[in-house]
């Protein structure tokens, strides 16, 4: 049993670093080819290009992030003490790595897309970066905040 | 605070001595000419000047030859150094100078032939290579290619390509049509080719019969260029003779290219830029209007300005007339921002939003005090912030003529370090926990518990109530100064209803919640509903109060009430403020973590952790820089500019020295 709990957290792990991950390369993704068309343009734009793009790239750092939280609590990693995972602390771990999994997944596909269109923003007005680069922001509050849940989620559960 | 007065001045000139006030009021730089209104129609016409085209005209072939020398240019001064302020100064006169001893037009001539000779060049290249293609094709093919291009007296010749499957019957019925009056080439074709090489030849008389068979098995005409006149071979050995001269000109022409550009590329762009001067000059005047003698010109000068420009004036005497007037409310003067030092790189800030209004509040010393300490907490890493620090300054020591608009941010990066430093500290973050992961650096632990205040990462909860109650804090101030902008508007409605309204409702909350969350005692109480009740009832009577009827006021006056949702979405968005530092720091914690794993691997384990920790720290510190100032700028632009400022103001842009590659120092002309 004490196996299956921290299976559970394992899981949680993979979860929120996988999907957040999974997320942020599809936005990624979507932010650099609406990139590469602007930059066949006008190649100085690199740099710009690049700032926006990555901007969708954080939700699979949160995720990984939490992964790291998760499996560091039940002491997969660093070489710390044996901790016994019961079934349902295993659980309570699996579901506080569930806000960045699907808050990060979702949250940076749309925010690649916004950035996609930034990018094109900036191919016209290059003096307004400074707009550019907040629209995304915009969408990436939800990912913080759900950032935010799974730390305060996996601060409470005591093991 | 510092959206600068403004007066609107306009000016009358004597046309003799248009040139030379124009070229003072440009070295002042204090002067935006505007276009007349439409009533100058009736005024007199928009004079052009004289100078006008023939200073385009120059400016364009400047253009042009910087356009097509500059990628064979080798600069001295990188282009990074010059865009940070890396220039040569040089003065009008020297510009002047220059324009006289400079033949521009001969030699954009002799560059264009240049241009013309490597584009010639260029295009005989890629004919010789399609056409060596094609002889690759063919290189089993017996005959001169004098039969295909001319043919003889009687025979005729065709080359193309046939389906490979219709090749063998098509052969054998031409070779039956034609007996001895022809002959029949077939190249044998590749494994996976489709089509395979054909050529025949025939006398005169047999084209029609022939061209039949071809056309009835699919048979696609192939021109060889005219110019083939000998075997496969021969032609071969010919284009490469060929080929081999012409890259020998090809890089004579070049070397003359570089040449020319080692030569002219310097004069060429110091000219660019003095005929630039002189067509912004020129054209600030076609903004004026004309009558027989005199121009008008009507434009902006900062109050402040206002000495400068009379003392440039002054000279002219009696053949210019200026009028100063102040700005009337339907026009709409441009912001000239002025910031005291310590705010003044902030300044950006609030240019990337968009300039205030003239006469409006300018938003950067208020947003200021709370960029600096919200970039601190969302990096809040001392050893990041030391690295930010160091980077900018090496930039701000290494190019000191850096134009202001960078200046300004990298002296917030390094503002910016600073905040990050000290939140570092407090809460004991120095490359995430570097300190406390390597035993090597246990010798620094007291120093960093000596200023540890309170670990985030223990104690998130106590970070998070100071995160948002910052975040209480910037609301108030916004709706505050939003309250003290409609008192100076003589708007009172709008200070005691709306803005009035909102303070005391929400502290009124703001206490009760103190209340019954047990940090107030109860004798606030009273204090709390009164001042909650009395809030709401303000809001309540005076938010319908441009609904038609008793019933709609008080409707719209009720679910006004439900926007006090939207504060508090506001003050959960500071929220930010714990998650982003927390991430940084666990980021720096992972990887020293991996760090130490791999210190773990035998012989070579020191050199890879080695490489983790820079490599690690170095992206983290990118993706966190980015990500701490992006998030704190939201914060200025969405929670705090919501309560009291819009932008859409034009920034003062006055006719002065718009330079690209040098700069323009003061001196005088003659």
């Amino acid at each position: 049993m004490d196996l299956l709990g921290i299976m559970l957290a394992i899981l949680g792990a993979a979860m929120a670093a996988g999907w957040a991950g999974a997320g942020s390369a599809i936005g990624v993704g979507i932010a650099g080819e609406s990139g590469a068309g602007v930059m066949t343009e006008d190649p100085g734009k690199f740099g710009l290009v690049l700032l926006l793009q990555a901007l969708p790239g954080t939700q699979g750092i949160y995720g990984l992030l939490i992964a790291f939280f998760a499996i560091l609590k039940v002491g997969l990693l660093g070489g710390g003490a044996e901790v016994t995972v019961s079934v349902w602390q295993g659980l309570g771990i699996f579901f506080a790595c569930l806000p960045i999994a699907v808050g990060g997944f979702f949250s940076a596909i749309a925010q690649g897309k916004t950035s996609a269109a930034c990018i094109q923003m900036i191919a016209k007005r290059p003096e307004e970066t400074g707009k550019a680069v907040i629209l995304p922001a915009m969408v990436e509050t939800y990912a913080v905040l759900a950032l935010l849940m799974s730390i305060i989620l996996l601060n409470g559960i005591t093991l | 605070m510092a959206v600068a007065r403004i007066k609107k001045a306009e000016l009358y000139v004597h046309k003799a001595d248009l040139d030379n006030v124009l070229h003072a009021l440009q070295k002042t730089g204090s002067y935006e000419v505007v276009p007349f209104g439409t009533e100058s129609v009736s005024e007199g016409t928009a004079p052009v000047h004289s100078d006008l085209s023939r200073v385009e005209g120059l400016l364009s072939e400047a253009r042009f030859l910087l356009r097509f020398l500059e990628p064979h240019f080798k600069d001295s001064v990188s282009s990074l150094a010059r865009a940070m302020g890396e220039r040569e100064s040089i003065s009008l006169h020297d510009g002047k100078t220059l324009e006289g001893k400079t033949d521009l037009m001969s030699l954009s001539v002799s560059v264009r032939s240049l241009e013309r000779r490597l584009m010639e060049m260029r295009s005989e290249l890629t004919q010789i290579a399609s056409t060596e293609t094609l002889l690759n094709a063919l290189s089993d093919f017996p005959y001169p290619f004098e039969l295909l291009t001319s043919g003889t007296e009687r025979v005729r010749g065709m080359l193309g390509t046939m389906p490979v499957s219709k090749i063998p019957l098509w052969k054998e019925e031409t070779e039956a049509l034609l007996s001895s009056m022809g002959e029949v080439f077939t190249s044998p074709p590749g494994e996976k080719d489709q089509e395979g090489w054909i050529a025949v030849f025939f006398d005169e008389s047999m084209t029609a019969q022939v061209a039949e068979l071809l056309a009835r098995n699919s048979f696609s005409r192939v021109d060889v260029p005219l110019s083939l006149k000998k075997t496969v071979e021969e032609e071969r050995l010919s284009l490469a003779e060929r080929k081999t001269a012409l890259a020998a000109e090809e890089e004579g022409v070049l070397a003359e290219i570089v040449g020319a550009a080692e030569q002219w590329v310097p004069s060429v762009r110091i000219l660019s830029d003095y005929w630039t001067i002189l067509r912004d000059r020129y054209q600030a005047l076609s903004s004026g209007a004309s009558t027989e003698q005199v121009i008008m010109l009507r434009g902006w000068v900062p109050e402040s300005a206002v000495p400068k420009l009379t003392k440039a004036i002054t000279p002219f005497g009696s053949s210019l007339e200026l009028f100063l007037f102040d700005p009337k409310p339907e026009d709409s003067p441009p912001s000239h921002i002025v910031n005291s030092t310590w705010c003044f790189p902030f300044e950006n800030l609030t240019r990337l939003y968009g300039a205030p209004k003239y006469g409006e509040i300018d938003p950067t010393p208020l947003l200021a005090p709370f960029f600096f300490i919200f970039f601190g907490m969302c990096l809040g890493d001392a050893g990041y912030g030391a690295i930010m620090i160091g980077f900018f300054m090496w930039f701000l020591r290494k190019y000191k003529n850096m134009p202001e608009g960078f200046k300004g941010f990298f002296k917030l990066f390094v503002l910016s370090g600073v905040s990050t430093i000290v939140v570092g500290a407090l809460t004991g973050s120095w490359f995430g926990d570097l300190v406390d992961a390597f035993s090597l650096l246990s010798f620094l632990r007291p120093v960093k518990n000596f200023m540890l205040v309170l670990n985030p990462m223990e104690n998130p909860m106590i970070f998070l109530a100071l995160s948002l109650a910052l975040g209480v804090v910037q609301l108030f101030f916004g709706l505050f100064i939003a309250f003290y902008d409609a008192l100076r508007k003589r708007n009172y409605i709008g200070a005691f209803a709306d803005t009035g309204g909102w303070i005391v409702f929400l502290t009124g909350l703001l206490l009760w919640g103190g209340v019954a969350s047990g940090f107030l005692s109860a004798h606030a109480t009273f204090l709390a509903k009164a001042l909650t009740f009395l809030g709401a009832a303000v809001l309540v009577a005076t938010q319908g109060r441009e609904k038609e009827g008793i019933v709609g006021k008080a409707i719209s006056g009720l679910l006004s009430l439900y926007s006090v949702t939207s504060y508090l979405g506001d003050v959960l968005s500071y929220s930010r403020l714990l998650a982003l530092g927390l991430a940084t720091s666990a980021v720096g914690v992972i990887i020293n973590m991996l760090a130490g794993l791999a210190g773990d691997v035998p012989y070579i384990g020191w050199i890879i952790a080695l490489l983790l920790l820079i490599g690690g720290h170095v992206f983290s510190i990118a993706v966190n820089v980015l990500g701490a100032f992006v998030h704190s700028l939201r914060l200025q632009y969405v929670e705090f500019f919501s309560k009291f400022y819009t932008g859409g103001g034009t920034i003062f842009s006055p006719l002065t020295y718009k330079t690209a590659f040098v700069a323009i120092k003061n001196e005088p002309e003659e």
